[in-house]
């Protein structure tokens, strides 16, 4: 097993980056990234993709209720019920996932996303040294945790 | 033209659904919206789409199985992929497959309407 480099794990800062820029024209703002602990905590909205083929691993997109309620509402989405906010953050997961394939090759697989609610869902998943990109987006904070390894 | 959403996610199927109904596409006009391949067939048997906007990544059939099963059904249905699979092979496989267009997700509303407007000229 052999962890990304830096310059890997770089693609999903500029993938989260692009996938707010264009779907609300508004980029947000990272705050940090680095190698965290198995002590995450994450946000109440987890959208988690997870990879095989020639990786292993998972991202794990997390965000809170009023970021997910903002991005739906820029898309003239009106149902905001909790199960339309999940929808909202595994797409995000996926999207984050499979733009991956680009610079990782297709050789990395991907599940559809697995959505869970409740801000324990990052930290009873990751395991002990996950890439963690944290962000700020129209005032709202939200997390990307990247937890991926190649198998060769 | 009548037009057949299939993606699992259902922010992305409203948002189809919208940019056609508002983004100027007068002559589309959405007949059903599917969460996976297998509903995509039942619901083409009886919508009968010209014009079908395919995820890849779905439960139950994925895209490409349902881009098989639909030309089966109606060879002549016009396949826009909109998939966050970007890299070129899985274009290139989806194109091979019969699919006429291909968006990368995230996509802006003007990336659709434009993909939207060339898969459904005549061949």
């Amino acid at each position: 097993m052999a962890n990304l480099n830096e310059a890997d794990l770089r693609l999903f800062v500029d993938s989260i980056k692009n996938y707010l820029r264009v779907t609300t024209r508004q980029e947000p703002h990272i705050t940090s990234a680095f190698l965290g602990t198995g002590d995450i905590q994450g946000f109440e909205f987890n959208g988690i993709v997870t990879f095989s083929g020639d990786y292993n691993g998972q991202v794990i997109v997390s965000m809170p209720p009023r970021l997910l309620r903002e991005l739906l509402l820029l898309q003239h989405e009106t149902d905001m019920s909790d199960g339309n906010l999940l929808d909202a953050v595994g797409e995000i997961a996926n999207t984050l996932a499979g733009n991956a394939r680009k610079t990782l090759g297709n050789g990395l697989d991907i599940s559809v996303p697995v959505k869970i609610q409740g801000a324990t869902g990052v930290k009873s998943r990751v395991r002990k040294h996950p890439f963690v990109i944290t962000l700020r987006w129209n005032h709202h904070e939200a997390m990307v945790c990247v937890d991926i390894e190649r198998k060769h | 033209m009548r037009l057949l959403i299939v993606d699992d996610s259902n922010m992305i199927r409203t948002r189809i659904s919208r940019v056609v109904q508002s983004g100027g596409l007068k002559d589309i006009a959405v007949v059903g919206l599917a969460k996976n391949g297998l509903e995509a067939v039942r619901i083409a048997r009886v919508a009968r789409p010209d014009v079908v906007t395919m995820d890849l990544t779905m439960p139950e059939m994925d895209g490409i199985e349902c881009i098989a099963a639909l030309l089966k059904l109606d060879a002549t249905v016009n396949i826009l992929v909109v998939s966050a699979l970007s890299d070129k092979s899985t274009a290139i496989a989806a194109l091979k497959m019969g699919a006429r267009g291909f968006v990368a997700k995230p996509f802006t509303d003007e990336e659709l309407q434009i993909a939207l407007l060339e898969v459904s000229e005549p061949r």
